[in-house]
């Protein structure tokens, strides 16, 4: 078979924009006489389909192996290209591409310049393109059932979406009864529907479903293996099981915890937590007296939480529904920013409840059940408010759950300074961990109010689905591939990889190597350039690759 | 090389696929100009920028390289920020040691969105290494 390389080089002035100020015939005129360059077109719109189909005629005819395009970012366009090369029959991995729009002709504004910079950039990309190797692509089994951890309302609605999907899923819960913190709400404001009923209605869901394998009073002990394959030790009282899972949901919420240290004082008969007052609400019955003065204090602290401002704006209406008292709010800001919590406040206000905007920390005083607070308004500065209550609430502080450091060490993902799991990227994957396979919902690794968490609930459960819908994932194989005869076993990759994605295999009963599971493997090549022994290859970004961009240095000037 | 007489330093920067090349990017769309004697290498994760290539960065005749990665705490890969700033401080002892000045190599962090400040960066890295002169170890042609 003939190996040689047979380049092509498409180049693209983006609709006539860039040839205004470049000569792209006269780009192509040096550039045909490199070597190998098997062809080199110019086209005014390679994002269009059109162009595209042309292109792929052109590699697939002339026998192009490897093809650089010289056009717009390829933040914007690589895996369109890619997708053309696919269709032609050649590997997509072969593609190099020369960002001469956004970071030459855009952004310098010297045209000659631009236009000299323009052309070693297309060189270097087509000395990149000699360097390429072909990834193939490869399916590999994957088990179907899903793992959640935590039998709140989050993890509960993910079951249950799933189980819309036909996905199996076993739900643990370390409490006897499923629902979580929902068992403990009074509310669900701005919701017009009680805890009960929504519990009810979602507890019947998971029943209903054959599905849903619910285990209470349960716990997890030890997870091995890798997306597709986790083998997870599950403890229910004296008995311990194994169990296969192809993805594990954590969603094991958040703890709340007065801060007492913040305030100064302790709780007391007049000063309760919210978490006490939604116990009080719940059973309004056995409360001996009904306050009268009711006054909540919010963010305190500077760690601003939505869940306690919900929750604060919440019960106040729950106060004035149920008892009936005056209800005075002390925040330092509101922060309500989530479907209906504008309403929610102005909901309050409507019922008669007080806001006073504090900007230092109110003096608080107790005196024979009586609470006196001594505040200043930011509106009145200078005037210090007097107010007086019978019962006082205060906020708490969202912390993690008891066993998240547990969980951590079991499944290996990271936690951020606060405690909570860390999530791969808050922006880009908002529910995904830094394991594939493992995914976060709610509470458990950010600040949500309901609404929002239910929503991560769904989200999650689709991103578990589209792992294992098929049963089966294509993965680019080997696209970083540790030689297992130049590896020492050192574990420094292993303790390097941010994904968990390298495991170690036994190649024989004295040697053992690190291997790269390509379906953990997210490709960030830090393995590659931490491996001592420099037995690591990233076909897609070798070091003879990025070395050779350096080449050619001070060409341009 | 340098035609005129002034000396224009060859910078090279190694920019996280995930922020800093988007940010060189967003620079562009901004139009926002920048030293064209700035060459961006895009890399899959600052993480996978090793001593080795900062040092061959010299031997080639590059006299500044910046090291462009996702903010702490943002990274897409978790750790490679931090790990490509540990990186970048062995390579500034070690050019150090060889009678480079270490200021030579920075670290820094930007997001996808922050093209005026790639584009500061760059600038700021042009004067400094002007100011600075050229590499000791660049090839004369």
């Amino acid at each position: 078979m003939d190996n040689s390389l047979r380049l092509g080089v498409f180049l693209c002035d983006c609709g006539n924009t860039m040839s205004k100020t470049i000569d792209f015939s006269a780009i192509k005129a040096k550039l045909e006489r490199l070597d190998d360059i098997e062809y080199v077109a110019i086209s005014h719109d390679l994002c269009l389909i059109k162009a595209q189909e042309a292109m792929q005629k052109d590699i697939r005819d002339r026998g192009i192996n490897r093809v650089v395009v010289a056009a717009c970012s390829p933040e914007l366009h690589e895996h369109t290209f890619m997708n053309v090369l696919q269709r032609a029959g050649v590997n997509p991995h072969l593609l190099s591409m020369a960002n001469i729009r956004e970071q030459c002709f855009w952004t310098h504004p010297h045209k000659e310049k631009a236009a000299e910079k323009a052309m070693v950039q297309i060189v270097l990309a087509i000395n990149r393109a000699r360097l390429l190797e072909p990834v193939e692509k490869a399916e590999i089994p994957v088990n179907q059932d899903v793992l959640i951890v935590g039998g709140g309302i989050v993890g509960t609605e993910a079951a249950i979406e799933l189980s819309h999907l036909n996905l199996k899923t076993t739900l643990i819960e370390k409490e006897a009864a499923l629902g979580g913190k929902l068992n403990l709400f009074a509310s669900l404001y701005p919701l017009q529907i009680t805890p009960e009923e929504v519990l009810a209605s979602k507890l019947k869901q998971v029943t209903e479903s054959p599905n849903i394998d619910v285990l209470t009073s349960a716990e997890l002990i030890d997870v091995r293996g890798q997306a597709g394959n986790f083998v997870a030790r599950i403890k229910r009282g004296d008995e311990e099981f194994v169990r296969n899972f192809g993805a594990v949901i954590l969603a094991t919420g958040y703890d709340a915890q007065f801060a007492s240290q913040l305030y100064g004082f302790e709780t007391s008969t007049s000063i309760v937590t919210l978490s006490q007052l939604e116990e009080m609400l719940k059973s309004p019955a056995e409360i001996k007296k009904i306050p009268r003065n009711v006054g909540f204090i919010t963010d305190v602290s500077d760690e601003h939480s939505r869940i306690s401002t919900l929750s604060a704006l919440r019960n106040a209406l729950g106060v004035k529904e149920k008892f009936g008292s005056e209800v005075c709010i002390l925040c330092k800001n509101l922060k309500v920013d989530g479907a209906g919590l504008e309403k929610l406040y102005h909901d309050c206000r409507n019922r008669g409840v007080i806001f006073l905007k504090f900007d230092k920390p109110p003096k608080i005083s107790e005196e024979d059940g009586e609470i006196h607070i001594q505040v200043e308004d930011v509106l009145m500065p200078g005037e210090q408010m007097a107010l007086s209550c019978d019962l006082l609430v205060v906020e708490e502080m969202v912390i993690p759950p008891s066993d998240s450091e547990t969980l951590r060490s079991i499944l290996d993902i990271g936690l951020d300074p606060q405690g909570f799991y860390q999530d791969n990227n808050i922006h880009l994957y908002p529910t995904f961990s830094n394991r594939e396979g493992i995914f976060f919902a709610g509470n458990c690794h950010a600040d949500l109010d309901l609404i929002r968490a239910l929503t991560e609930a769904s989200n999650v459960a689709l991103s578990a689905y589209r792992l294992l819908a098929q049963g089966r994932v294509t993965i680019e194989a080997e696209n970083v591939m540790i030689d297992p005869s130049k590896c020492r076993f050192c574990l420094t990759c292993i303790r390097a990889c941010p994904h968990n994605a390298i495991r170690e295999v036994q190649v024989d009963h004295e040697k053992r190597v690190a291997q790269i599971v390509d379906l953990a493997c997210q490709g960030c090549g830090i393995c590659t350039a931490v491996c001592p022994a420099k037995a690591i290859r990233f076909k897609d970004w070798s070091d003879d690759q990025i070395l050779a961009e350096l080449e050619l240095v001070g060409a341009y000037l | 090389m340098n035609t005129e007489g002034a000396f224009l330093p060859d910078i090279v920067a190694f920019c996280c696929a995930h922020s800093a090349y988007p940010a060189a990017d967003s620079a562009g769309y901004l139009r926002i100009p920048y030293p064209e004697n700035i060459r961006v290498i895009r890399v899959p994760c600052a993480g996978r920028v090793d001593v080795l290539h900062i040092l061959k960065a010299f031997e080639k005749g590059a006299d500044g390289i910046l090291v462009l990665g996702c903010h702490e705490e943002a990274c897409r890969h978790i750790s490679g920020n931090i790990r490509a700033k540990s990186r970048v401080q062995k390579a500034n002892t070690l050019l150090e040691e060889s009678g480079i000045d270490g200021e030579r190599v920075e670290m820094l962090t930007l997001a996808q969105n922050q093209g005026p400040k790639f584009a500061q960066i760059a600038s700021e890295m042009n004067e400094r290494i002007k100011g600075l002169g050229p590499s000791p170890v660049k090839p004369r042609v």
